[in-house]
């Protein structure tokens, strides 16, 4: 039975995706909201990857932002400063983030208990001084202007419109990647170690190597949102990768059900929404709202709000077939 | 070439002050059920963690068929074909019940980030093996109906069940059971008793820690006992029960 209504819930999905992919080509459909919507896309990114630490493997990061920013300004720097070709400057941004990670991620990782949690914080504060002060080439607080758009062959993503089918192709591939390693070997090991350490250990998986590869990998899928960031808004500056971007981060994570790759779609897009449109008469207490919100979703429905919604209309729809039997 | 499947020679072990573990010298043979016994505090537990490779030894050397594994992290014990199940369970709640057996294939199984990242068929197939093996070791626990559920939804006696059923999935050569009968009602003993005497037919040598002496007598082909760290006896079930170091171990006797 419940099965079943699982079913029809994808098939609600799939249809309001299609009906959404219908209404794309247009642009007076999103309208003023591209800009939102391609920033929702890169906030998926960046969450998938914490997902796939957080929710999947028991490893929280609280500096996710520190690995978004350095893809951010290794692009911006080699593409704007030093003229390389931005898709390259992406793929190298992506290889040193995720270099970055390794070195950062194997002794904290060789340590037992959840040292990473303080290790990552440490790090969001120290890259966002280093964003600020390393004037000479970041720009310093002001940050840096006049980064190149991306373009293939003739091709130029110089409006909104075009980058959000860019945005959205990385995040999708993205979303792809990381639901299919999720589903393999890997993704039971990764589960694995979420459930206990000792006994995966006891099982043959190599604790640390995974922790440190999903590591690796959330900050390969931050640094590329990072780059897809630079060349989205042309000018990059420290506030963008400060300790609260890394903790709406999280909040995006939590909200999107931490163990849940799509849901990750979802709580990208309520906090982009909520930062972005609704909160912002209120300044900076709006870090009273992501700490209210962390609370009562870890207290009430710590599998994350999408999970639970998810399961409420698996429930009525289960009622409503139920009533349509007996009568 | 060896008649043992695991050897400790001179093995000790110390926390801090406390010596858990005093120059132990002993040989588990191959293919036979073996129990370690002995008092609260004789050091079963740290022994077992030394051979599953959660310690490390103060003094000594353990050897697994002949080669020392001293130096091997214990996922590479896990790896070589020591498996293990623990006292209290840890199961991988977040997962069901055939998922956790079919954890259990992890090292004989070879599918990296990129086969799963790409759904390389490679993978595909590897996991329809993985999944038919793991639900051939649930079936062997006699959980097989149960695949679906959630691991920690079945009863104690289950649940240690399919920790045997997860530890087997490895494809060991040793299984070291650790206080398997604990917190088990009777006829959940006798199914377990079952069991492992089907484990030791299959040809794998186990080695359990275990305080409840009946299950111990019933199964248990060659037997141990520790008492402060040290070896006091070993020998059948039989012999052991007549041991005087034994009782005097147990019942706190003075024999000298």
């Amino acid at each position: 039975m419940l099965r079943r209504a699982k079913g029809k819930w994808t098939y609600f999905l799939v249809a309001a995706l299609l009906l959404f992919s219908i209404l794309i080509p247009f642009d007076w459909f999103l309208g003023r909201y591209t800009s939102l919507v391609i920033l929702i896309g890169i906030s998926t990114m960046v969450t998938v990857g914490l997902c796939l630490l957080m929710g999947y493997t028991g490893q929280v990061s609280l500096g996710q932002a520190a690995f978004y920013g350095t893809g951010a300004y290794i692009s911006a720097i080699l593409s704007k400063t030093y003229g390389v070709n931005p898709w390259l400057a992406m793929l190298i941004a992506a290889a040193a983030t995720g270099a970055f990670a390794y070195v950062i991620g194997y002794p904290t990782f060789r340590l037992r208990g959840n040292y990473l949690a303080m290790a990552t914080l440490g790090l969001g504060v120290i890259m966002w001084i280093l964003f600020r002060q390393l004037s000479q080439y970041t720009g310093g607080p002001d940050g840096m202007a006049g980064i190149p758009y991306l373009s293939v062959g003739g091709f130029t993503f110089n409006t909104p419109f075009r980058r959000y089918f860019l945005v959205w192709f990385f995040c999708l591939l993205v979303l792809l990647v990381s639901q299919n390693i999720v589903r393999s070997r890997v993704g039971r090991a990764l589960r694995a170690i979420h459930g206990s350490e000792a006994a995966a250990e006891s099982i043959g998986v190599n604790v640390t190597q995974f922790k440190v590869k999903i590591f690796v990998l959330s900050a390969v899928y931050a640094s590329l949102a990072g780059s897809l960031f630079a060349h989205h808004l042309r000018h990059v500056s420290p506030q963008s990768f400060d300790f609260l971007a890394s903790v709406k981060l999280v909040v995006m994570a939590v909200i999107g059900g931490l163990a849940s790759v799509w849901g990750a779609v979802f709580g990208a897009a309520t906090t982009r929404i909520l930062s972005d449109e609704l909160l912002l008469r209120f300044g900076e207490l709006d870090v009273i709202v992501y700490g209210l919100i962390l609370m009562l979703v870890m207290v009430f429905m710590p599998e994350g709000l999408f999970v639970k919604l998810k399961d409420v209309v698996a429930h009525w729809r289960l009622r409503y077939e139920q009533r349509g039997t007996k009568s | 070439m060896s008649q043992s499947v695991l050897e400790a020679r001179n093995l000790g072990k110390t926390f801090g002050g406390l010596v858990a573990l005093d120059k132990l010298d002993l040989a588990i043979e191959t293919g036979k059920i073996t129990a370690i016994i002995g008092p609260n505090g004789a050091g079963k537990t740290t022994l077992f963690n030394l051979i599953a490779g959660v310690y490390t030894p103060s003094t000594g050397e353990i050897r697994f068929e002949g080669m020392p594994v001293n130096r091997i992290s214990a996922h590479g014990r896990a790896a070589m074909g020591i498996a293990r199940s623990f006292q209290n369970v840890l199961l991988f709640g977040n997962m069901t019940v055939l998922e956790n057996v079919m954890a259990g294939q992890h090292p004989r199984s070879s599918s990296g980030f990129l086969e799963g990242a790409l759904s390389l068929p490679k993978a595909h197939r590897e996991e329809e093996t993985v999944s038919l093996k793991a639900t051939k070791y649930l079936n062997l626990v006699g959980l097989g109906i149960y695949a679906q559920q959630e691991a920690l939804s079945l009863p104690l006696g289950q649940q240690k069940l399919l920790g045997i059923a997860r530890a087997l999935a490895t494809e060991p050569r040793v299984l070291l059971l650790d206080e398997p009968g604990a917190g088990l009602s009777t006829i959940e003993k006798r199914a377990l008793g079952d069991l492992i005497h089907r484990v030791s037919e299959m040809g794998i040598s186990v080695l359990l820690v275990e305080h409840d002496m009946p299950l111990v007598m019933g199964i248990a082909q060659w037997v141990i006992v520790l008492d402060s760290g040290k070896k006091i006896a070993e020998g059948t079930a039989a012999q052991i029960q007549k041991d005087q170091r034994v009782i005097a171990a147990y019942l706190g006797e003075d024999i000298d």
